[in-house]
């Protein structure tokens, strides 16, 4: 059956997005392949479809568990009985039967820290892996935005299960990243699959501003000309409020703050508001944008400089789906990239937390180092933040497996390794100030970045180029207003009454 | 003044300088201790029970030095404070202003208020979008379980799908109408239909105008009211009531005091009990005082002689007070669990 058939009979779709029968094919011709795919390209597609066409299991390493419970509700809805999510939300008695009969599994995802586990890793042995899937690669590269040094052992893995075809998906890699992914995975020879990172029809725009007060003016007057909708990414969640409020108090757009700080509801309702045309303006910190599909936003302002060029992509990447003419304006004023640099240290265990956290381990464990898991005041007490601690975690997980480790070993290399992983924090950083304080074409500096050919003639391509922000300034005054209900009367008939008539 | 200053300043009103402000904390954040439930029900602070589950430690603690300065408090002990006439003052005049909402009651209704309305915003959306022939839309409700519910409730209940909007906005209005002191617009704002997405709790407040923090209260004050007016009228209002239908009227006991409960019931004595689960005595008194608190017409008799509750009972009205210290000053031959069990049973104090 061609392709398309089998797409159409098991997704009921008629074409590929792009680069999915690129990914598709070069797997089903035997080859490893690695795939740079920009997020909401459908990528589970890449792994499901050859999963019907293979024999044998598919198994898909995922480092987010909220990311793979929802893939797997996702294959559910479908009609997909025959997947499941071996991680940390499974009970052990669940986990226990899951396990039993894990060869009634078409697609089994896992958690890395699962791939520890000797009885889990024994039960997946008995199966033939048809395919070995690794989501969100770029974790195994400490130049990677995210990095996880729990990733570091999938090669190893990937031997113990005999080599089997492999797929590496994510969505930016730069030309470190692609290569410690091929090499940390042992893959000897490996298919690219990529479609650009370039979007051109967005306009990069950089605007250097005296301080923050200029700075905060400059921000309500673009917020105020600039045509709607849009988002404007802050690292703080303070300050994201703050302005959202000013914003609002001064009638400009009709605008909401957005980040974690919120409960759920909240979030699902400002969300849903954006897409529906309730609200024209995000104030939003990173927390912002994942699975959100709205295709007209026409800018993206950055107030404060993102910690990477990778995360800068992405979140400018929010902008203009729909194909139109679109702006991203980064702010930065005197001083700034002092935030981020910040923010890369507080992430970080401080070199008081951690001989803490060593002097505890060697005063109370009696050498039973794995024990401190079960210690859940440890984070409180050491006064670790929550990616603080999962660092620590992290690193700490990796190291309880070498044999013949003692405790002063374990602290040398936990402070080498934040030490480094600092190092590579402000490289990035200082990477990005680099890119803002460019003279060149800040297009080209990205494509080469992500090792990609360097166009030419795109129109309006960054503001050493030559941008006029005039094209991006909404004159049309016609836009429609919503109607807003006043009456909480008429608001309830219009939800329950309306529409039947119809 | 703000609300939340009325809030505490009326909760210290009430602790009468003898618990300290962070039972005000574990109060209104609606901690489930016993400590904290007995404190509720001993100064009548029961409706404010897990209402202002946002309020953090800081802001606490700034408003009792915002208090101190104004000399609307005066310390009465470590972190305890008595309000003093200036400050009763100012309290009374801002409650005429801002009266608390009548229907409020957290102790009552904490456990299934957020049910209520996960699965009450649900159906409305889902109604709203069947009405439009709409499949495809986000549920602005995350619970699994709320969706589960959901498609059970619809299963089995014989409702027509296209006549449920109808239903529902005449119960509504209904409940509404019958509704004194009430403003409807408060919890209708929030919810969300048909390509129309409701606000958020800030985004009504500002709407109306009001003060945030009173916006939760009049938000939880409107939930109440629904589940309590409903509840007791389920002919009147088929639909809303088949909501709540299954979720039991709240056994305000907790998991363990349910169990002493059992075997008070089956005339075992405290030191049996405490034998038989493997738990100390102290732990079983504190279950009797809450089934004391919460059980209507549990008799204390066999764990305290009749004579020495009287006695108790004429102690706390003469003196006052609700500090067990105190009372046992007076009478000697009572123990801190009998003073703390008629407390409890009686209310201490006459009105």
């Amino acid at each position: 059956m061609k392709l398309e058939g089998i797409l159409k009979k098991y997704f009921g779709f008629q074409t590929f997005k792009t680069g999915q029968k690129e990914v598709i094919s070069s797997i089903l011709s035997g080859r490893h392949t690695l795939a740079i795919l920009p997020t909401g390209t459908g990528k589970s597609l890449c792994y499901q479809l050859p999963g019907y066409v293979l024999d044998g299991t598919v198994l898909i390493v995922s480092p987010l568990l909220s990311l793979m419970q929802d893939q797997v509700e996702q294959m559910m809805r479908m009609g997909e009985k025959r997947v499941i999510a071996l991680n940390s939300f499974l009970n052990p008695v669940a986990k226990r039967s899951v396990l039993q009969n894990i060869e009634r599994y078409k697609f089994i995802f896992i958690s890395p820290e699962m791939l520890n586990v000797p009885y889990v890793m024994n039960r997946l042995h008995e199966l033939s892996i048809s395919l070995f899937v690794v989501d969100e690669a770029h974790c195994i590269s400490q130049w990677g935005y995210d990095f996880r040094p729990d990733y570091l052992k999938l090669g190893e893995i990937r031997q113990q299960f005999g080599n089997p075809l492999t797929l590496a998906q994510t969505a930016t890699a730069s030309r470190k990243v692609r290569e410690d992914i091929t090499r940390f995975l042992h893959l000897k020879e490996v298919n690219k699959v990529e479609t650009s990172i370039d979007r051109p029809n967005i306009s990069l725009y950089i605007e250097k501003q005296m301080d923050y007060q200029t700075k905060q003016n400059r921000l309500f007057e673009l917020v105020f000309s600039l045509r709607k909708p849009g988002i404007i990414y802050f690292s703080s969640k303070k300050i994201a409020e703050e302005i959202a409020s000013q914003l609002r108090k001064r009638g400009i757009g009709k605008t909401m703050a957005y980040h974690a700080g919120l409960d759920q509801e909240q979030r699902v309702l400002i969300q849903q508001q954006f897409i529906h045309g309730q609200l024209d303006v995000i104030c939003a910190t990173s927390a912002f944008g994942m699975g959100i599909n709205k295709n007209n936003v026409r800018f993206i302002i950055h107030y404060h400089m993102p910690m990477q060029i990778e995360s800068y992509l992405q979140e400018i990447g929010r902008a203009g789906r729909d194909g139109l003419p679109s702006i991203a304006i980064l702010l930065y004023s005197e001083g700034d990239v002092e935030l981020p640099l910040q923010l890369a240290e507080g992430e970080m265990p401080s070199k008081e937390q951690v001989d803490w956290f060593f002097s505890w381990l060697k005063n109370n464990n009696h050498g039973k180092i794995e024990l401190f898991y079960s210690n859940n005041d440890l984070r409180t007490i050491g006064g670790f933040s929550e990616i603080q601690w999962r660092i620590i975690e992290d690193i700490m997980k990796t190291l309880i497996r070498i044999e013949n480790m003692d405790v002063e070993k374990m602290h040398d290399l936990v402070n080498e390794y934040i030490n480094k992983r600092l190092e590579v924090k402000r490289a990035n950083i200082f990477k990005m100030k680099k890119w803002i304080d460019l003279n060149g074409c800040r297009r080209d500096y990205i494509l080469d970045y992500f090792d990609e050919p360097i166009k030419r003639n795109i129109p309006a391509c960054c503001d050493v180029c030559g941008v006029d922000l005039n094209n991006y300034l909404a004159h049309d005054e016609s836009i429609q207003e919503r109607e807003t209900l006043e009456e909480w009367k008429d608001y309830l008939s219009k939800l329950l009454i309306s529409g039947l008539e119809v | 003044m703000p609300y939340i200053e009325i809030i505490i300043l009326y909760c210290l009103k009430q602790l009468n300088g003898e618990r300290t402000i962070y039972s005000i904390y574990h109060l209104l954040k609606g901690k489930k201790s016993s400590q904290t439930i007995q404190d509720a029900h001993l100064y009548k602070l029961t409706h404010f029970f897990r209402c202002f589950e946002s309020i953090s430690r800081e802001v606490l603690e700034t408003k009792i030095q915002k208090f101190l300065g104004n000399h609307w408090i005066v310390p009465n002990g470590d972190q305890q404070f008595l309000v003093t006439s200036v400050g009763e003052q100012v309290l009374t005049a801002s409650l005429e202003k801002q009266p608390f909402p009548k229907h409020l009651d957290g102790w009552k209704y904490h456990s299934e208020s957020l049910l209520f309305w996960e699965r009450f915003s649900l159906l409305v959306q889902v109604i709203s979008n069947f009405n439009f022939k709409e499949a495809h839309y986000i549920p602005i409700q995350k619970n699994k379980q709320v969706h589960r519910w959901l498609k059970l409730f619809l299963k089995e209940n014989s409702w027509q799908k296209n006549s449920l909007g109808k239903i529902l906005h005449s119960e509504l209005m209904d409940c509404f109408e019958s509704a004194q002191n009430i403003n409807p617009a408060v919890f209708i704002f929030r919810l969300t239909g048909y390509c129309q997405i409701g606000l958020t709790p800030l985004q009504v407040a500002e709407k109306l105008k009001i003060e945030t923090t009173k916006y939760y209260i009049e938000f939880q004050n409107i939930i109440h009211f629904l589940i309590q007016h409903v509840r007791a009228n389920p002919i009147q209002y088929k639909l809303l009531s088949s909501i709540i239908l299954d979720i039991k009227e709240s056994n305000p006991l907790t998991h363990s005091s349910k169990i002493t409960y059992e075997y008070v019931r089956k005339g075992l004595s405290i030191q049996e009990i405490a034998k038989t689960r493997g738990l100390k005595t102290s732990t079983i008194e504190d279950h009797i005082v809450e089934i004391a608190l919460n059980i209507d017409g549990f008799s204390i008799d066999s764990f305290i002689d009749k004579g020495i509750q009287k006695k108790i009972i004429a102690v706390a009205n003469r003196t006052e007070t609700k500090q067990l210290k105190l009372i046992k000053k007076h009478i000697d031959t009572a123990n801190y669990f009998e003073i703390r069990l008629v407390l409890a049973k009686f209310g201490g104090v006459k009105q």
